[in-house]
This record gives C-alpha cells, sequence and structure tokens, in this order.
C-alpha cells in the first residue's frame, strides 16, 4: 500500500528530484509511444533525438527549433501570470489569432505602406488587438462574475471562425489561390531575416525581449511577489491590499498582449498575410499552456520547456518527413511530459512511504 | 399548419435531438463528477476518445455482405447490417474508452493530487491527440471510404437518446434520495467533513470521475455513430459546451436537460439558416458558425449575474485540492 506523508522540509533538492524523475518518466514513455506509433521505432527513436545533426544543414534545424521556442515561450509566460493567481485563460490561441488580425488591419489603415518604419506599428496594434480579445472575459469576470475559462475557450473558436470569415469573405485576397488568404504584406514591412539559411528573423528578438522583461517584473518586482501571493493564499492577498478583481485584469491584459504580440510576429515575419484558421493557427496558444505547467509557472522553468517541447515538435514533423511517423506523436509526447510532471509535483510537499498493510495507514 | 411548416418543424426537432443527446450525456456524466468536488476539464478529450473506439468497433463488428460482384474480389453493390447487439458492443467499447482516459484523471488529481484544471486541459489535448492518431493509423489520412452501417432506431429514436432522457430522473432519483447520492454530495460539499466521517473521499470520487468518462464517451460515440461520420476533432467544442451546461444549471439534471434542449433547438435552427437561405454567401455561414459559441457566452454571462443562485447549488470545494490530515 502506498501512503503520501507531508514534508516537513522542502528544499530546492527535493524540487529538482522530482523533475529529474518526471523527466525520466516522460523520456520512458516517450520511447513507448514511439515504439506503438512507427514502423520502424529504433530509427524513429534515435532520428527524434538527434534530428538536428541527421540533415546536411544543422543550423536550418536549429533555427526552426529556436524560432517556436521563442513563441511559446512568450505565450506561456503571460498565460503563467494568471496561472500564478488562479485565473485561468486558456484562449491564448483567440488572443493569438486576434493578434494577428489587428497588425494587418493596423497595415491596412495605414493605407498598405511600403515602409519598414510601419513594423513596430504593426507589432503595437498586434499587441492591442491580443489585449482587446482577452479583455472580454475578463470583463466579464469582473463585472458579472461569469467564468473565464469556459468564456476565453469560447472566444478561441469565435476568433477562429472570424480569422476564416475575414480570409474568404472582406479582405479575400487572390482568388486563384488553393487555401482563402489575403494579399500579402509589403516586403519591406516584414521581419528581416538574422542569418541567411535559417529561419531566425528580428521578430524573435522582440519576442525573446518580451519574454525577459516580463521574467523580471515576475522575478524582481513588487508586482511579481504580489501574484506570488495571490498564489499561495488569495485571502493574504486581500488583506495586503492587493485587489483581486485587478489582479483578473491584469493577467488577463499581460497574456492577452503577450500572444497578441506573438501574432503579430507570427504575422509579420512566417506567413506575411492572413490565411483561414486551420492552414494558420498552429496551436501555440494550447501548447503554451502545457508549457506554462511544464515550466512550473517560473519563467526559468518555461524557458526550458519551451525548447523541450519544440525540439520534439520539429523532431516529430522530421520524422513525419524521414520515416512517415504521424506528427500527432508531437502532441501525445507533450501530453506524457505534463502529466510526468504533474505527478511528480506530489513529491515537492509529500514523501511516498511503502507500508505492509491498510492499518499501518490508519494509524 | 400547412404540410410544408410541419414538415419543417420536425426536421428541426430531428436536427434538434441529434445535438442535444451528446452535450446532455456529456453534461449529466460531468454533473455527477462536479457533484463530487471534482471538476474534469477533459470532457472534450473524453468525447473524442469515445467517438473513436465506438467507430472502429462499430466498423469493425458490421457485417458487409457483396450483392452483386461483377468482377471477382471487386463488389459494386454491398449491404452493411449493423445489428442491435453490435450498436451495444460500440457503445460499450466507447464508454471503456472514456472511462479508461478518466481513470488516468484520477489518479492524477486524486493520488497524485494534481492540479485539476491543469490535468483536466492536458486530457483534453490527449484525447484529441490520441484520437488522431490512432484515427489515421486506422483509416488512413482519408476517411471517405469508411463506411458505417445505420444504427438501429427504437421507437423512431436512437436508443441513446431515450437512455439520456431516462438518465435525467435517474440521477436525480439517485443523488437526492439515495444514501450513495448522499454521500456524493456530502464528499462534493465538503471533503474534510466527509472524510472525517469516515467516508473514503478519493474512492467516491474516483467512481464518479470514471462515471463521468464513461458517459463522456458514449456521447461520443453518438456523434460518430448516429449523428456524422468520425473525422478529426469531430466534437467541436460539444464537451465544453457541456461543461457550460451545467453552469447553465445550476447542477441540477432537469436544467441541464432542458440546457441541452434550448441549446441543440437553436444550434439546429442556426444551421437550418444556411437551407432557408440557399443564396447566402459562404463568408456569412462561416460568420454564422459562431452562434452556438456566442450564445454560450451570452447565457453564462445571464447565469452567472446571479451569484446566490450559483452558491445555493454550487457544491462547495468543487476543484479545490483535497490533503487528507494524516
Amino acid at each position: 500500500m502506498i501512503h503520501l506523508e507531508p514534508r516537513k522540509h522542502t528544499s530546492a533538492w527535493t524540487n529538482l528530484r522530482a523533475i529529474m524523475l518526471a523527466l525520466l518518466i516522460t523520456a520512458l514513455l516517450s520511447v513507448l509511444v514511439l515504439f506503438v506509433m512507427s514502423d520502424r521505432p529504433t530509427d524513429a527513436i534515435w532520428q527524434m533525438m538527434t534530428f538536428p545533426w541527421q540533415g546536411r544543414r544543422m543550423e536550418v534545424q536549429w533555427g526552426l527549433v529556436l524560432q517556436q521556442t521563442a513563441y511559446l515561450a512568450c505565450i506561456a509566460i503571460g498565460l503563467s501570470v494568471g496561472y500564478r493567481a488562479n485565473i485561468w485563460n486558456i484562449g491564448a490561441e483567440g488572443q493569438f489569432a486576434f493578434g494577428s488580425i489587428g497588425a494587418y488591419a493596423a497595415y491596412l489603415i495605414l493605407g498598405s505602406p511600403d515602409s519598414a518604419y510601419v513594423f513596430p506599428v504593426l507589432i503595437l496594434a498586434g499587441i492591442l488587438a491580443g489585449c482587446f480579445w482577452a479583455m472580454i472575459p475578463a470583463f466579464l469576470r469582473v463585472t458579472c462574475n461569469t467564468n473565464e475559462l469556459l468564456t476565453s475557450l469560447m472566444l478561441v473558436y469565435v476568433a477562429s471562425h472570424f480569422l476564416t470569415y475575414l480570409c474568404i469573405g472582406p479582405l479575400k485576397g487572390d482568388p486563384k489561390a488553393g487555401q482563402a488568404e489575403t494579399y500579402p504584406l509589403a516586403e519591406s514591412v516584414r521581419a528581416t531575416k538574422l542569418i541567411s539559411g535559417t529561419e531566425l528573423h528580428t521578430g524573435l528578438l522582440i519576442l525573446m525581449a518580451a519574454f525577459f522583461l516580463l521574467a523580471a517584473i515576475l522575478l524582481f518586482t513588487l508586482l511579481g511577489y504580489r501574484l506570488k501571493v495571490a498564489q499561495h493564499t488569495p485571502r493574504a492577498e486581500r488583506f495586503a491590499g492587493f485587489s483581486p478583481k485587478n489582479t483578473v485584469w491584469l493577467s488577463f491584459a499581460l497574456s492577452g498582449a503577450m500572444a497578441g504580440l506573438a501574432g503579430a510576429v507570427y504575422l509579420t515575419a512566417e506567413t506575411g498575410k492572413l490565411i483561414q484558421a486551420e492552414n494558420y493557427l498552429e496551436n501555440f496558444g494550447f501548447a503554451a499552456i502545457v508549457i506554462a505547467f511544464l515550466g512550473r509557472l517560473h519563467p526559468l522553468g518555461i524557458l526550458l520547456a519551451a525548447l523541450l517541447i519544440s525540439y520534439v515538435n520539429v523532431g516529430a514533423s522530421y520524422i513525419q518527413a524521414s520515416l512517415r511517423v504521424d506528427d500527432s506523436v508531437a502532441d501525445l509526447i507533450e501530453v506524457v511530459a505534463l502529466f510526468a510532471f504533474l505527478g511528480c509535483a506530489v513529491l515537492d510537499n509529500y514523501q511516498v512511504r511503502f507500508t505492509s498493510s491498510r492499518k499501518a495507514v490508519t494509524t | 399548419m400547412n404540410p410544408e411548416t410541419l414538415l419543417f418543424l420536425s426536421n428541426l426537432l430531428t436536427a434538434a435531438i441529434l445535438l442535444a443527446t451528446p452535450l446532455l450525456l456529456a453534461a449529466l456524466g460531468e454533473l455527477v463528477v462536479e457533484k463530487s468536488g471534482v471538476l474534469n476539464l477533459g470532457v472534450e478529450g473524453m468525447m473524442l476518445i469515445g467517438a473513436l473506439f465506438g467507430y472502429i468497433a462499430a466498423y469493425n463488428l458490421q457485417t458487409i455482405t457483396c450483392l452483386e460482384e461483377l468482377i471477382p474480389g471487386f463488389c459494386n453493390k454491398e449491404e452493411r447490417v449493423f445489428g442491435f447487439g453490435d450498436y451495444t458492443i460500440a457503445l460499450i467499447a466507447a464508454a471503456c474508452a472514456g472511462a479508461v482516459l478518466a481513470s488516468l484523471f484520477a489518479l492524477l488529481t486524486q493520488s497524485l493530487r494534481a492540479n485539476h484544471v491543469a490535468v483536466g486541459l492536458g486530457l483534453t489535448i490527449l484525447g484529441a491527440g490520441l484520437s488522431n492518431s490512432l484515427g489515421s493509423n486506422f483509416f488512413g489520412v482519408n476517411y471517405t471510404s469508411v463506411q458505417v452501417a445505420d444504427h438501429p432506431d427504437v421507437f423512431g429514436q436512437d436508443i441513446l437518446v431515450w437512455l439520456s432522457l431516462l438518465a435525467v430522473p435517474l440521477i436525480w432519483y439517485v443523488l437526492q434520495k439515495t444514501r450513495a447520492g448522499l454521500v456524493i454530495r456530502a464528499v462534493g460539499e465538503n471533503h474534510d467533513s466527509a472524510y472525517a466521517l469516515g467516508y473514503r473521499v478519493t474512492r467516491v470520487r474516483f467512481y464518479c470521475i470514471l462515471f463521468g468518462g464513461a458517459m463522456a464517451g458514449l456521447a461520443g460515440a453518438f456523434i460518430v455513430l448516429v449523428h456524422v461520420d468520425w473525422k478529426e476533432g469531430v466534437t467541436v467544442g460539444k464537451g465544453w459546451l457541456a461543461l457550460a451546461l451545467i453552469l447553465f444549471g445550476t447542477w441540477r439534471p432537469l436544467r441541464v436537460l432542458c440546457g441541452a434542449y434550448i441549446f441543440g433547438l437553436l444550434w439546429a435552427s442556426e444551421l437550418r439558416l444556411d437551407n432557408l437561405f440557399p443564396a447566402w454567401q459562404l463568408e456569412w455561414k462561416t460568420l454564422l458558425t459562431v452562434a452556438p459559441y456566442v450564445f454560450t457566452i451570452l447565457v453564462l454571462v445571464i447565469i452567472s449575474r446571479n451569484p446566490a443562485m450559483i452558491r445555493r447549488n454550487a457544491p462547495a470545494s468543487l476543484g479545490k485540492p483535497f490533503n487528507p490530515p494524516s
């Protein structure tokens, strides 16, 4: 009979041990997943682990990994702000879409200019649009006490259908294209490549800057401390004079802004145009939720988790191409990691004791 | 009324039943789960898994007989029979699949005391990922060749429709009038007191979560066996709507039933608008598909404006972590 016993002392070492155990379980279960999913499991496992060194050009694969890491880390750290205070914004996907829509709208309102100076304006518009979309659940939560978890999720469906509507309706571009899409942005407006041959561009620098800025705020300022108080003892938050309503506003504004920023950068750097939702949205918003929890809502953890998940994602698309393994392998490994980490988190506060009989438990 | 309107109305009602039944099934299961104080956000994932396994079972169980074979080995005209026993087995398969996924949730949240919200969201992603990968493994990427024969009817409706309607008074009775229901509610209202009284909080919750998973699996199976064919993400957010329905019904089975059918009717009429106005452009129809989600938000706003009603009916320790004193 297994029995959980509260720990008397917790230290960084016990936390680290739990994380190591979770990583080990993740690795073992991932191997199992690959064994089930592919015809040539040993090849699949080997290529999944070493895919950047498999092809002729390592920097391309690493570029893809770092590119995804930037997006995911940026959205996830925004979400972690609310999760610390038990405010559940799970609609980052919709805020991401609205960030892109906002950036494109700003581009059209400015009269489709062909100048590099417009780039920051588009980014700003994206941030504002993402923020606006996140404000809706926050407003409903604060004024009507509506469950923000459900409303933010419903707004993902609304946003993605709205994106598709824009692409086949008012903003319809080239009718000969295979998919519904708008006309592309002018080349000079788009983010410029940093290193030729890779996917790294200036937009990623903006994402990383935003990430480190928010990380610094969360780690070193009173605001971060306040959110920490809200996480651990909601009652103390009120006694200390912090308003729970303001926490709702703040966390939704920050997470919406980060997702909107990611959406705007995605538009200007990756696609250059809006595309119908199925082909445009890559589930960054949902993967970011997983990453926020994998990183235990800590900025450093989020960065590492984003790196891990991006590595798995890019690896999965690599073995999809080379070994025809379905790329939902990435989703499965992602969830395996999430469950392993959540399950092992119990070791932070509890010790597992094996007792011989049930009687021993009750005494 | 002229026969045309009558036909239209009956079509509307049929469509409403098709849309309402999975919502009702999933919502009733989740209602029991929430009454025991657990918030399982993985309904969508469990529905998808149930849908896939129900579909695979049905596909394998149906009997295909060839009526006309012009070229040997190539069937021109075939007959597919899907009997009542086969249907039952497919449903059981779906319910079991949902319950297995739910047991994972129960293990993590109850035994390992993980965060309900995080595990629930993970369960949704897991259900979607697993059903997509297994689905494409099983049916190939192109699903068009897969056909499941028609489901058998009982009194003009699918058996699950009747079952879901029957489950409403049954769950009400069990929760309100029996000892088991009292224990479930006690555990949901105050797990510490229930534990002190000697009830096995974790075990009661475990069973409730399994029941919720089985119901979600059935809901998923209904969607693919009765309503539409299997495809990736076939549930289109119905699991989340079921969660919203419980709030709408303030944790009361009868109100959940009303909510599910109001919802089904509205959704069905939104779908019928396409037929009424064929001249409408595709872009407007796309915009109209957001109607169920916007409607859900509106309903949630209206319901939660009255906090007293929520407070009176909501299980007091819903989603709160349970740390038994040791």
